[in-house]
C-alpha cells in the first residue's frame, strides 16, 4: 500500500518548480483537460504527488466553489509547500491564460478568415479528453484492488455524469460511505 | 466614475466566485444577465463572442471573467474582474484545505484521503461524460480521444502539447477529406 509521503520528504519541490509547472500547464492547456495535465506532470512525470493525494484533492476541489483546476492547484501547492506553494501555483496557473485570452480577443476577428481553426480547436479538445481518460483509467485500476472502492467510482460517475444529479448532495452521500469502508479496511 | 466602474465590476464577480460550484459552467447565464441586462456594460452579441473566444483560450474554462473585464474596462478591468472572480473562491479553498491538512499525520486524515480518492476518480469520469455530451463530436471525438489516451497509456510521459497538436491536425485532415 503506497501511502502519501509525509511533508518534508526528500522529494519536496522548490517553489520555482511549482510555479513553472503550473505556468506551463496554464499557458499550454488548449482544449481543456487541465486535471489530466496536472495528473501527468505532478504524479507521472515528476512524481512529487501520490495517486491518493491527487484523487482526494480532486474530490475536495470539485465540491468547493471556483474553477476546479485552480482549486486543485491550490490544494497541491499547500500540500507540497504550504502557503507559499499555494500562491506559487495560483499565480503560475493564471498569469499565462490571463495574457493569452486578451491576446486572443485582439486577434480573433482576423482568425475568422481561417475556416479550419474551429475544426482544429475541436480536435485539440478531443485529444485533451484522452489525457483525462488516462487519469480515469489509472484511478479505476487503483480502485480495482479493493472492490468496494470500484463501486464508489462507478456510482459517483453514473449519478453525476450519466443521470446528472447535483454534485454536492451526491458527494456528501457517497463520501461518508467511502470513508467508512476505507476505515473498516485499515 | 472609473473607480465606481471597478468597484461595480468587483461586486458583480465576487458573488459568482463564491457560488460557482462544479466548475463555472453553471454561472454563465447568471453572469450574462448581470453584465448585459442589469449593468448594460456590453451587448448580448458581445457576450456570446467573448464566451466563444474564452473557450479557445488555454487555462480554466472560466477565463471568460478575464475577457469580460478586459472588454468592459481594459487591462485594469481584466485584472479587477480576474481577481474578483478567482481570489475569493481560492481563499476559501485554501482555508478549507489548510485546516484539514494540519491533521495530515493523523490516522483519520489518511482514512479520509483514501475514502475520497475513488470519489475524485468518479467525478473525473463524470466530467468526461459531460464533456463528450457537450462537444457533440461523434465518432471523430471518440477516435481522437481514444488514440490520445492509448498513446499516454503506453508512453505516460509523452509531451502533451505534441498530442494536442496531432489531435488538431487529425481533425483538420478528417474535415478536409470528408
Amino acid at each position: 500500500m503506497s501511502l502519501s509521503e509525509a511533508p518534508g520528504s526528500p522529494k519536496k519541490p522548490r517553489l520555482a518548480t511549482l510555479f513553472m509547472l503550473c505556468f506551463k500547464i496554464g499557458i499550454l492547456s488548449f482544449g481543456g483537460g487541465l486535471t489530466g495535465w496536472i495528473y501527468q506532470e505532478f504524479v507521472l512525470r515528476h512524481q512529487i504527488l501520490s495517486e491518493d493525494d491527487f484523487s482526494s484533492s480532486v474530490a475536495i476541489a470539485q465540491m468547493l466553489p471556483g474553477a476546479n483546476v485552480v482549486n486543485l492547484a491550490i490544494c497541491i501547492g499547500e500540500l507540497l509547500r504550504g502557503t507559499l506553494g499555494s500562491i506559487a501555483c495560483f499565480l503560475g496557473f493564471l498569469i499565462g491564460p490571463f495574457v493569452a485570452v486578451i491576446a486572443l480577443l485582439n486577434v480573433f476577428d482576423q482568425l475568422a478568415a481561417f475556416e479550419f481553426l474551429p475544426v482544429m480547436f475541436n480536435g485539440v479538445a478531443f485529444a485533451a479528453m484522452g489525457l483525462l481518460l488516462l487519469t480515469c483509467i489509472q484511478g479505476t485500476q487503483r480502485a480495482m484492488r479493493f472492490p468496494p472502492s470500484l463501486i464508489v467510482v462507478v456510482l459517483t460517475a453514473v449519478l453525476v455524469g450519466v443521470l446528472e444529479w447535483p454534485l454536492i448532495p451526491v458527494v456528501l452521500s457517497i463520501a461518508p460511505f467511502s470513508i467508512f469502508i476505507a476505515w473498516k479496511r485499515s | 466614475m472609473r473607480d465606481n466602474l471597478f468597484v461595480n465590476l468587483a461586486l458583480v464577480f465576487i458573488p459568482f466566485s463564491l457560488t460557482s460550484i462544479g466548475g463555472g459552467i453553471a454561472i454563465i447565464s447568471g453572469l450574462q444577465n448581470e453584465v448585459v441586462n442589469v449593468h448594460g456594460w456590453i451587448t448580448e452579441t458581445e457576450f456570446v463572442h467573448l464566451f466563444a473566444v474564452s473557450r479557445t483560450s488555454p487555462g480554466p474554462g472560466t477565463m471568460l471573467a478575464t475577457a469580460l473585464g478586459w472588454k468592459i474596462a481594459g487591462w485594469s478591468g481584466a485584472a479587477v474582474a480576474s481577481l474578483a472572480f478567482f481570489l475569493p473562491s481560492s481563499l476559501l479553498c485554501y482555508a478549507v484545505f489548510r485546516f484539514t491538512n494540519t491533521h495530515r499525520e493523523k490516522q483519520w486524515h489518511r482514512v479520509m484521503r483514501e475514502g475520497l480518492a475513488p470519489v475524485g476518480t468518479g467525478l473525473i469520469i463524470a466530467g468526461i461524460i459531460s464533456l463528450f455530451r457537450l462537444a457533440d463530436g461523434g465518432l471523430l471525438a471518440l477516435v481522437i480521444a481514444g488514440l490520445s489516451c492509448a498513446l499516454f497509456f503506453w508512453k505516460p510521459k509523452f509531451p502533451v502539447l505534441i498530442v494536442l497538436a496531432l489531435g488538431g491536425a487529425l481533425a483538420v485532415l478528417a474535415w478536409a477529406w470528408f
